[in-house]
């Protein structure tokens, strides 16, 4: 028998040519202690399932939604899924959670994850009712975005359905596409175009079962006490601002990319600022499935639409494109939702292009840092696909680099090939440790070294041993959260975050975890990712930001600058392989490999 | 380049009738701030050189203390010990003792970048009428010549200008400096505090005009845009802002460290972000 809010088994569907079939795949439940669900346990599967090397646009690259035993209960902010496969985008191991109704029904079919492989002769939506698949060909949706998608299937299917749907830019094999589910994104490493070299535009499923917890008073009582204290100071940012409340902030401290990572502040920052378009712009709040906080801020457009608005596309298609006009940026915003382009990469991909442009690297005149409407212009033409620059730049910033030449790779915002979010590594040490030696790549929600640096508890502009150890700390509270699935944005209210994650985890599957486990979970999924990298060829090489960060101080109001070094950068590198527990050249060691249980 | 900066703490104190480095301000002591100013400014260490058995107040996370190694030879012994203690990290240090309650950050900035810009060992400012060899900039190198003329027995200050390279920078050439003539425009970052007297004096002073931002969740509804104000320190700029500094709240000045320290001195001129400490999104 399954332990509490598990079902102790995937689905593995195989999509043919006009049909799927599907095959129960046996989780046992040492493998779902070890890796709890999500991020961790989608980690195991692609060891199992992805065919060493695989090219994550062939038909044998499989794409797993994973779910956990929180999943579906009623703790704040578990209904997420983790959506798990191999990046078309740095070749790696991604990972995107997203919420929120898809992740209970995806689980009620009667599984803790739902694989897909194989690919359909034409554009299909794969439908997963218990344990019964079907492939529908869906030509009509072809180039929809995935909401107008996710509204046509309704109306088809009925009800009773949720979907994860991609966008054109997914269908097109974009290599930063998205995969959504209502209006939320599983945005980064190109898992809609994973999705989207199978041929189907969506999937959809529908809870068919329940399933039990070991402790459903217990859990209850835990449920209510979270609610309670997720209305506290520490998540009073997500509910009266958002995520986009960091713009002015990060502006204030010079940690505000700027014109593809060349300032740190932006001068006409207020114009986006949270605080300024609240008032004038904001319209509503709303939240997921299952959540007290309700992060999302939702604003008004000019042209009368609404608009979802975060940090991190106003930060990418913002001040990392030198962009002010608010309009500009919420047109911008919509159309990488439409498309279905992740924001980080798409913005960090132009903001190289306006940068190769003005050093006349790329004959795009054109194509100028603070032109809104060149903004709006790429993004057309990546998500067509256009001959050109939209061909280019759809495979994203390094392999453009790559193309063009010319020493633009210095320049390129990105690290394993994934584009740099909107924290200044130059000015965050802690962090640019994160980003240099995350497995994803360049990464803010799986490294969230930031805390440290913006906590006053180290020294921002000097990294050193203090910062590897908040370093390997975040990473690991991260992997937790991530894997029994918990919104970060919930973080501060722990005390004692691994006890308490503890006791949550023993309630729901009956089983005696402690802190201390937690603690050897959260370091074994690392090291699992790090394994599966190391498994597709990445080496100790990776583990680096680009050169323009290593190279180029930054200036500060203050007066002073800030400048990490490779030398600098380097020491961090390897004193976090040595806290990991890793060998000199960043590897798992042979001893540890059967620790992360990859045979059972 | 890396820099310094030394801060001497000894000295016999005979006109106050208690150590200098021991005198409350805002909260701390002189030293504290003395020690935090120049922390704002450096990149690299931050030294306090002590005399030998001194027992000192509290000095600011990071800052380090070194003893002077032989009592009674004077400044020039502390300098000496204080260059030789941070060599090995930093090519030049800001020099400066502890009774210099008005020492502002630009005037540590303007002194170190003369040495910078320079290829002298010494760079001396000449400031309201007198020479400033502890409020100075040196080559951190110095430390073993000054070292050696003191085992010659040359105690004074003014000894080492005829062994070295000197830059002297009078009131016009430091005040070059926009922002040491915006916020500092007398120079009173030199002016030292000898006796009971210049202590009440100066404590009477009232505290430096700053300006308070608060944003994200704390801007409120008032908004995030800036309000003026006086506040010596982290904590009274906080009251300022009507906020109380705790775990979920973070401060920078200027756009430079981040941290919570509500003794954080504060000088004319200073802008301080408030914000939360949830950076996450």
């Amino acid at each position: 028998m399954a332990p509490g809010g598990f079902f102790g088994r995937a689905l593995v569907v195989d999509v043919g040519d006009d049909a799927a079939s599907a095959a129960p795949f046996e989780l046992p439940e040492r493998v779902l202690r070890a890796y709890l669900g999500g991020v961790g346990l989608g980690t195991w599967l692609l060891h199992r399932l992805a065919p060493p090397r695989v090219d994550p646009l062939a038909p044998e690259a499989p794409l797993a939604f994973v779910f956990s035993s929180l999943v579906g209960t009623p703790l704040t902010t578990s209904a997420k899924f983790a959506v798990v496969a191999k990046s078309p985008l740095t070749g790696l191991l991604t990972d995107a959670l997203a919420s929120s109704r898809f992740a209970i029904a995806g689980k009620l079919t009667g599984h803790d994850a739902l694989v897909v492989r194989g690919r359909a002769a034409r554009l299909s939506v794969l439908l997963i009712d218990g344990g019964e698949v079907r492939l529908e060909p869906a030509p009509e949706l072809a180039g929809l975005p995935a909401a107008e998608a996710e509204t046509a299937l309704r109306q088809r299917f009925g009800r009773g359905w949720s979907t994860a749907a991609i966008g054109p830019a997914g269908e097109r094999l974009v290599r930063y596409a998205t995969l959504s589910h209502d209006g939320r994104h599983a945005g980064r490493g190109g898992l809609g175009a994973v999705l989207g070299a199978k041929n189907v535009k969506a999937v959809l499923v529908r809870s068919a079962t329940r399933v039990a917890v070991a402790d459903q008073p217990g859990v209850l009582a835990a449920a209510k006490d979270l609610r309670r204290r997720s209305f506290g100071p520490a998540t009073a940012k997500y509910r009266e601002l958002g995520t986009l409340a960091n713009l002015l902030a990060f502006n204030a401290v010079s940690t505000l990319p700027t014109r593809n990572f060349t300032a740190a502040t932006f001068d006409d920052a207020p114009k986006l600022a949270a605080e300024e378009l609240h008032e004038l712009r904001g319209v509503a709040r709303n939240s997921c499935a299952s959540c007290a906080i309700g992060c999302e801020h939702i604003y008004s457009r000019k042209d009368g639409g609404r608009q979802r608005m975060e940090y991190e596309n106003v930060f990418a298609l913002g001040p990392l494109c030198g962009v002010a006009d608010p309009d500009d940026v919420f047109a911008a915003s919509a159309k990488c939702d439409e498309l279905g382009l992740d924001t980080i990469s798409a913005g960090g991909t132009i903001a190289w292009a306006m940068e190769c442009a003005e050093r006349g690297l790329l004959d795009e005149p054109w194509l100028r840092f603070g032109d809104g409407a060149a903004l709006l212009r790429a993004l057309d033409a990546i998500g067509a696909r256009s001959p050109g620059l939209g061909e280019l730049l759809a495979q994203g910033s390094r392999h453009a680099a790559g193309v063009v030449g010319q020493g633009s790779l210095e320049f390129a915002p990105q690290v394993k090939g994934l584009e740099l979010p909107g924290y200044e590594p130059r000015s965050l040490q802690s962090m640019a440790l994160g980003l240099a030696v995350n497995a994803r790549g360049a990464d803010h929600n799986r490294s969230g070294a930031y805390e440290a640096d913006l906590s006053g508890e180290v020294n921002r502009f000097d990294g050193g041993a203090e910062h590897v150890v908040a370093a390997v700390g975040t990473e690991d509270r991260a992997a937790v959260m991530d894997s029994m699935i918990l919104c970060k944005f919930l973080r501060g209210v722990f005390e004692d975050p691994f006890g308490e994650w503890a006791r949550l985890l023993s309630l729901v599957t009956g089983w005696a975890v402690d802190a201390d486990e937690l603690g050897a979970t959260a370091r074994r999924i690392v090291r699992a990712k790090r394994a599966f990298n190391q498994r597709e060829g990445a080496t100790a090489t990776d583990d680096t930001l680009p050169p323009r960060l290593l190279t180029a101080p930054l200036e500060l109001a203050s007066g002073r600058q800030a400048a990490l070094s490779g030398q600098r950068l380097q020491a961090m590198v390897d004193s976090y392989y040595v806290a990991r527990g890793l060998d000199e050249e960043g590897r798992v060691r042979e001893d540890d490999l059967p620790e992360l249980l990859l045979d059972a | 380049m890396t820099e310094a900066g030394v801060v001497l703490a000894g000295g016999r104190s005979s006109r106050m009738g208690r150590p200098k480095a021991d005198l409350p301000w805002h909260g701390s002591t002189f030293l504290y701030r003395t020690c935090a100013i120049v922390a704002r400014i450096v990149d690299g260490p931050v030294v306090v050189v002590a005399a030998p058995g001194q027992a000192l107040p509290a000095v600011p996370a990071g800052v380090t203390v070194v003893e002077d190694p032989v009592e009674g030879l004077g400044p020039m012994q502390g300098v000496a010990a204080g260059l030789a203690a941070v060599a090995d990290r930093a090519a030049m240090a800001f020099v400066c003792s502890t009774d210099l309650p008005f020492l502002h950050p630009a005037y540590v900035r303007r002194v170190l970048r003369g040495l910078a810009a320079s290829d002298a060992d010494l760079v001396l400012p000449v400031a309201r009428g007198f020479r400033q060899p502890l409020a100075a900039a040196y080559r951190t190198s110095l430390a073993d010549l000054i070292t050696k003329l003191i085992g010659e027995g040359d105690l004074r200050p003014g000894m080492l200008t005829k062994h070295c390279a000197v830059t002297q920078l009078d009131d016009a050439q430091l005040l070059a400096d926009t922002a040491l003539a915006r916020f500092d425009p007398e120079l009173e970052s030199v002016v030292n505090v000898n006796t009971p007297e210049e202590y009440d004096q100066a404590l009477a002073r009232p505290a430096p005009e700053v300006t308070v931002e608060r944003f994200g969740a704390l801007a409120g509804k008032d908004g995030h845009r800036p309000r003026a104000g006086r506040a010596a320190t982290l904590g009274e700029a906080a009251e300022l802002a009507g906020l109380t500094l705790d775990r979920h709240i973070v401060a920078a000045v200027n756009g430079d460290q981040v941290t919570r320290d509500p003794l954080l001195p504060l000088a004319a001129g200073d802008v301080v972000a408030f914000l939360s400490a949830d950076a996450g999104g």
